[in-house]
């Protein structure tokens, strides 16, 4: 891919304005919550984009591509049977005890509901796992660009790294969330072009189905058995594994989205935050998985003039499916915007993860166990100096995951599991005044426990069984859905079991926290497409026809 | 609160201009699978977008 002098203009431009946005919002950081709460005052429909772009990182980008090329379009079900339905739970049962409780995060709502052990726990798990979710994006992004542009990885790692420190330092969450914003809107610009063209060139949807397998342009007709499909997944699998315990367990609990909702300016604003956000997210598989289809066709398709690109073992090399899709169908001016897209999206992840280890530091692991009651001052320094740290420490994650992939591998399996028990945890606690402190924090042990057990007891490709072999799944995905399902369930029993044998919390200290002692917002007085249930009705209806239109 | 409509205007009508002018005073611009003037095509939307935000931003300033 070569570059001309528009697409570095373009990019400078882009840099302009994020750390622009940056500079124009420093002069209102005057307190720790404007700084890491973004003081509770953003617009709704600013608080949705950026509950989007947030989870739109350059790994998600790249690593929904490359699915979309290799399994085809079942990818689609991250968002179809996943994401979505856990968004519209979130939206209309989570979040009016999360923005009610007053709580400032989710940690901090444990330590409300349950007790400080459950809280740190949680608290201390959500800021390894941010840091090294932040580092495994950014050597995404640097062996990308180093691949595709041959660019140097130290540096683009760096300067992308610098930049969002700059302006995260300077503004806070407002500054990350008004930029994700911008972001999300030059991802769509970036992307939907490529979409467009790859897929008129493989010939129309029709097209690249007469010249796919036609398991790759169905989403559900072949999930019959594990055998008939190479996601190696089932609909038990799906339904259960990926769409009710891993989505609901990322989307309902993880601070990095919820953080969002919660910088919103109304109770009635934050609950929709989600809700609108649910209309882009289900139509984002047209930009990310789409041209990833399309390349396999296109490749299949003779004289089509693309082919998809080769690892050094001679396979295909599925991450990289977009940069040759952009360099072979992108003019000069429009790629300079594509590859801004993919900046954006590395950033928007990055600050995401800072912003949401910065605010869990600074208030649920500094300010209760470090330093209590300093003055509000000092936090806001804390606050600052974390956004620092934060970046280094994702720097430093991106070179442990250049140099031990293996360690990688563990990690986002071990911490990827910390969100699927924690679901079971807050289903217990929002929905069931008996569960306790101790259920709740065996419960989270337990879950994590189950989790490595299972990986280290199975096998799929080639990965995980250290300790032994009890059963070899088909793929990869079926066995993080089938520990995930796992963890849930034994997270869901001990706590079960345990809370009956321990003294609950008195009523009085739950109101607020627990549904049935709580009074929920009215949104009667309300018009009609502000509320919550119209909303989410209508998310539903669209949701349907996709999942039968590309069944 | 700054009004983000404002520098979001302003970065896609910039970025349709410079698409723009590429397709206009470069229109032989071509990647290797592309036959058509790309670059006009796909700044048009984004300054027409770049422009519906400034408009929407003032028209809000011009209220406040």
């Amino acid at each position: 891919m070569h570059l001309a002098p528009v697409d570095y203009l373009i990019l400078i431009v882009y840099f302009a304005f994020v750390l622009g946005i940056g500079w124009m919002l420093r002069k209102r950081m005057s307190s720790s919550s404007d700084f890491l709460m973004a003081g509770r005052s953003v617009p709704v429909w600013i608080t949705s984009l950026a509950f989007i772009a947030a989870n739109l990182g350059a790994q998600e980008l790249i690593g929904m591509s490359a699915s979309g090329a290799k399994y085809g379009i079942m990818t689609a079900h991250f968002y179809w049977i996943g994401a979505i339905p856990a968004i519209l739970f979130m939206g209309i049962f989570m979040m009016p005890f999360y923005y009610g409780s007053k709580a400032r995060s989710v940690p901090e709502y444990l330590k409300m509901r349950y007790d400080e052990k459950t809280r740190t726990y949680n608290a201390v798990s959500f800021a390894v796992m941010t840091i090294f979710s932040s580092g495994i994006s950014m050597y995404a992004l640097g062996l990308l660009l180093h691949l595709a542009l041959g660019w140097d990885f130290n540096t683009s790692v760096l300067a992308s790294a610098a930049i969002v420190m700059a302006y995260t330092f300077l503004g806070g969450l407002t500054s990350a969330i008004y930029n994700e914003v911008l972001q999300f809107l030059l991802i769509v610009a970036g992307f939907s072009p490529l979409a467009i063209l790859a897929v008129a060139k493989a010939g129309g949807w029709q097209g690249m189905a007469s010249r796919l397998k036609p398991v790759m342009t169905h989403a559900w007709a072949y999930a019959g058995s594990t055998q008939s499909n190479p996601m190696g997944v089932e609909v038990f699998g799906i339904v259960a594994g990926l769409g009710f315990v891993l989505s609901f367990g990322y989307w309902c609990t993880n601070f990095l989205v919820v953080q969002r909702a919660m910088a919103a300016d109304s109770m009635s604003a934050a609950r929709r935050t989600p809700l609108i956000g649910a209309f882009p997210k289900m139509l984002l598989p047209f930009i990310v998985i789409v041209p990833g289809i399309a390349a396999v066709a296109l490749a299949a398709k003779a004289g089509s003039g693309y082919s998809l690109p080769m690892a050094a073992d001679g396979g295909p090399d599925y991450n990289q499916v977009i940069t040759t899709l952009m360099a072979k169908f992108y003019p000069a001016g429009l790629l300079g915007v594509g590859l801004t897209g993919l900046m954006a999206s590395f950033m928007s992840g990055m600050a995401g993860n800072v912003t949401a280890f910065n605010q869990v530091w600074t208030y649920d692991i500094y300010q209760s166990h470090i330093r209590k009651n300093a003055p509000d001052r000092h936090y806001l320094n804390v606050g600052r100096v974390t956004t620092i740290v934060g970046v280094l420490l994702s720097i430093g994650a991106a070179y442990v995951a250049q140099h031990y992939n293996n360690i990688m591998d563990l990690l986002q399996l071990v911490f990827g599991f910390v969100n699927a028990p924690l679901f079971a945890t807050f289903l217990l606690g929002m929905f069931w005044k008996r569960s306790t402190g101790h259920g709740a924090f065996s419960g989270l042990v337990t879950g994590t426990t189950v989790a490595s057990l299972t990986w280290c007891l199975t096998v799929a490709e080639g990965k995980g069984g250290i300790l032994g072999n009890l059963h070899t799944f088909p793929s990869a995905m079926a066995q993080s859905w089938w520990i995930a399902l796992l963890a849930f369930t034994g997270c869901f029993l001990v706590t079960l079991v345990v809370s009956l044998a321990t003294q609950p919390k008195p009523e009085k200290e739950l109101e607020g926290l627990v549904y049935g002692l709580t009074k929920l917002p009215d949104t009667s007085g309300e018009v009609w497409y502000q509320r919550p249930w119209p909303l989410a009705i209508a998310v539903c209806a669209i949701l349907v026809v996709l999942n039968f239109w590309f069944f | 609160m700054m009004d983000l409509r404002l520098p979001s205007g302003l970065f896609f009508t910039l970025l349709g201009l410079i698409l723009v002018g590429m397709g206009v005073f470069a229109p032989e611009t071509r990647a290797a699978l592309t036959d058509a003037n790309v670059n006009l095509y796909s700044g048009l939307p984004m300054l027409v977008f770049g422009a519906f935000l400034l408009i929407m931003a003032k028209r809000a300033g011009g209220k406040a």
